[in-house]
């Protein structure tokens, strides 16, 4: 099995009986040999678009900070209700690719100035449409009035995806805890890797070869290699998010 | 490409097998040891007697094997009724000065080995004979300079119809002179005469009961040339000329020469008497022109190869190498000709003839005044040092039948006939070669197994029920619309024959 950029593409070329790339010839490939590269990142990204929330792709490990829940925090200021999910991106090609908004948690630990005892609390996800209904008014004349702000229990997604707001608007800093996971790279470079571990990259080399056949005018062997790549994902979902055990247990007593 | 024989762009140091397919050419082993006339360059060989005489320098030179001395002939006040060998070589040269490119015509007669003539265009016309048939040492040399006709030195000679005949003299370009019936050293006794042309004499050349007389711009052949009352000149074409003496052979029947505008055969001049129908060289035309743009820079020599129904033509520059010189090969087929290239034969004296023991003999030698047996060894030669042969067969460029389709070759399919160990090398290029999209590399044949056959193999060297004929499977990679094969080799290893390609491939899409 192969990782790298390269690898990937001169597995599969060798599969078509194609001529290899080298490192020196692979920047400016073209024709079939391109085409191929092609195929691997379309196939790559068809992968994230399965499912953007493989554990792969996680924008850190869970729980880095202990005992927080979350790979990623966003520190508020008070009197301020939005804020960047990712504060250091400036467009939404560069953004997190999803967010888990059942999972917010906003805390005073690790706040600067914040001493025991801490305040913690779930932030519970909250249409946009109900929050418009039910608090915002209140809560704009509060911050064009007295300014009273108060500890958000509410977390609301802003309508581009870009920012999380809180309700009520914070009346002092906290720090808001929740589970990001990132866009893919694409593969450009003739030593880049692909994000998963080694053992899918065969689901990729399937939908690669489901174009790549297209490409060569054989739509049986195209069908094989798209009913491969099915396959594949769904062992891979099973594999790497459905894995939690569930367990029924029947308390039930009969008496004959 | 089995079922379409004949296919190839180019062929360098290949020929074309009267057994089928194209075999990589014999190279040349030195002829003895010693050169004729130190580096002196060689102006021309003839096969006579037992050996071989060679014009080089000033001096015209004989030996039965190239070792040791060899016995310059051309010497002066020779006794008419010949000279042993002590009185022959004690002799004083009449030296050849600024002796050129020569030309040869042997007299049969009713002595062992004839009387051959040599011409240069620069000096009188040489005769020599000698007979005997044992050692050098104990034979008769005969040899004198004869006059045809005050200094007139001709460029070229025939022997026709028991006449020696001459022609092409700096002084008397378009005069032919021919010789008493039955001796070639009078001009001037009965039968004798010459006539005049409207055009140069470059060529003669006897052709069953004509002289085939070559000019610059026309061809005419004579006719009854014993007979004093019907002796003519009949003109043959007004339109074709032919650019050198030396180009001129007889094979298949038929005389071929160098024109302006190809290789051409007299017959097929004298009934079209156009100037493109004659030609049999359409197929090599660029190389042909390129000949002929340059033909004063070159010395052009030709032979035949009668075994192989082959006339090879060879054009040497002045102060080029060995390793750039070129030659081209023209074998009749069934087909006509069939061309192909030779690279690395200097050849500034080139002959082919029948020895005393009636074998073909073929000699070739350079402008570094070597001798070389031709057509035989592994390997060509500079200055005594052995050099690879370099051999190209490529094929045209394929598109199967539909340039539309990409076409994924798996594997090729060749068929060898090895004559020893080879080891050539496979190399396919897609798309006409383009160089922006990654091209397979080049696949060695290093397993072609060796024919085995019963008294000419050593038990353990050979593989036992090889084929003479093997058929090698070579996975090759790679995909296009179009796609040609070359084949090539550059070393010092046995010949080989490539008999037929067949190749495996995908269609793999319109796009």
């Amino acid at each position: 099995m192969s990782t790298t950029y390269l690898e990937l593409t001169n597995e599969l070329l060798r599969e078509l009986n194609e001529v290899t790339l080298t490192v020196g010839t692979f920047q400016n490939a073209v024709g079939v040999q391109q085409h191929v590269k092609d195929a691997l990142n379309r196939s790559y990204f068809d992968i994230i678009n399965q499912e953007p929330q493989w554990p792969f792709l996680a924008v850190d490990e869970s729980g880095e900070t202990d005992p927080m829940y979350g790979n990623a925090y966003v520190q508020t200021v008070a009197g301020t209700r939005w804020y960047e999910l990712k504060p250091s991106s400036d467009s939404i090609t560069t953004d997190f690719g999803s967010i888990d908004w059942d999972n917010f948690y906003i805390t005073t630990v690790g706040v600067d100035g914040e001493t025991a005892p801490y305040t913690a609390r779930n932030l519970r996800f909250l249409t946009t449409e109900e929050w418009k209904d039910f608090r915002r008014v209140s809560e704009n004349l509060d911050d064009a009035d007295t300014q009273q702000y108060g500890q958000p229990n509410a977390v609301i997604r802003s309508p581009d995806s870009r920012k999380f707001g809180l309700s009520p608007i914070p009346n002092k800093a906290y720090r808001v805890w929740f589970y990001a996971w990132a866009l893919p790279t694409k593969l450009v470079n003739h030593g880049d890797s692909v994000v998963f571990p080694e053992m899918y990259t065969s689901v990729l080399l399937a939908k690669a070869r489901y174009y790549i056949w297209q490409f060569k005018d054989n739509p049986q062997a195209a069908a094989f290699a798209l009913d491969d790549f099915k396959k594949g994902v769904r062992s891979m979902r099973s594999n790497l998010i459905e894995a939690a055990p569930t367990i029924i247990s029947d308390d039930r007593m009969r008496f004959v | 490409m089995l079922a379409q024989p004949g296919l190839a762009t180019k062929l360098v140091n290949f020929e074309v097998d009267p057994d089928g397919g194209y075999r990589r050419v014999n190279g040349y082993t030195p002829f003895g040891d010693t050169r004729p006339n130190s580096s002196n360059k060689i102006l021309g060989l003839a096969v006579y007697a037992d050996g071989l005489i060679v014009c080089s320098g000033t001096g015209i030179f004989f030996s039965p094997d190239g070792e040791d001395a060899w016995l310059q002939l051309n010497k002066a006040s020779v006794a008419g009724t010949g000279d042993n060998y002590t009185a022959f070589t004690g002799r004083s040269a009449a030296a050849r000065t600024a002796q050129a490119q020569t030309s040869f015509a042997i007299f049969e007669g009713n002595t062992d080995y004839g009387q051959i003539v040599i011409t240069d265009g620069v000096n009188k016309p040489f005769l020599f004979s000698m007979t005997g048939t044992g050692g050098l040492t104990t034979r008769t040399f005969f040899a004198e300079e004869v006059t045809v006709s005050g200094t007139v030195a001709p460029t070229v000679c025939a022997i026709h119809d028991q006449h020696l005949v001459v022609a092409g003299a700096g002084a008397a370009k378009n005069t032919v002179y021919y010789s008493t019936l039955l001796d070639p050293s009078s001009f001037s006794g009965t039968g004798a005469g010459s006539i005049l042309l409207p055009d140069q004499v470059v060529g003669i050349k006897s052709f069953r009961d004509d002289l085939i007389i070559f000019c610059r711009n026309s061809i005419h052949k004579l006719i009854n040339i014993n007979d004093t009352n019907s002796i003519a000149i009949v003109p043959v074409t007004q339109n074709v000329g032919c650019l050198s003496s030396h180009s001129i052979q007889e094979i298949g029947g038929d005389l071929v020469f160098l024109s302006p505008d190809g290789i051409r055969s007299v017959a097929g001049t004298s009934r079209i008497g156009d100037v493109e129908l004659g030609s049999v060289s359409r197929q090599i035309q660029s190389i042909i022109s390129a000949i002929a743009r340059s033909i004063d820079s070159f010395t052009i020599t030709s032979a035949v190869l009668r075994s192989k129904s082959q006339y090879r033509l060879f054009y040497t520059t002045a102060g080029g190498s060995t390793a750039a010189s070129k030659g081209i090969i023209g074998t009749l087929t069934a087909n006509g000709f069939e061309w192909s290239e030779t690279l690395g034969i200097q050849a500034s004296g080139f002959t082919s003839g029948f020895a005393a023991t009636g074998v073909e003999k073929l000699y070739h030698g350079d402008i570094q005044g070597y001798i070389y047996n031709h057509n035989t060894g592994n390997s060509f030669s500079t200055g005594g040092t052995a050099l690879d042969i370099n051999a190209l067969y490529l094929t045209p460029h394929y598109d199967f039948g539909d340039v539309g389709t990409r076409k994924t070759l798996q594997y090729v399919k060749i068929s060898v006939t090895p004559e020893g160990e080879a080891t050539p090398t496979l190399k396919i290029r897609y798309d006409y070669e383009d160089t922006t999209i990654p091209q397979p590399p080049d696949y060695i044949l290093a397993d072609i197994p060796i024919p085995s056959l019963f008294g000419s193999v050593v038990f353990g060297a050979a593989v036992f029920g090889a084929s003479s004929d093997p058929m090698l499977r070579q996975a090759v990679q790679g995909s296009g619309t179009v796609c040609n094969f070359q084949i090539k080799s550059s070393d010092q290893t046995a010949p080989y024959a490539i008999n037929g390609l067949y190749i495996n491939y995908v269609p793999s899409g319109r796009r």
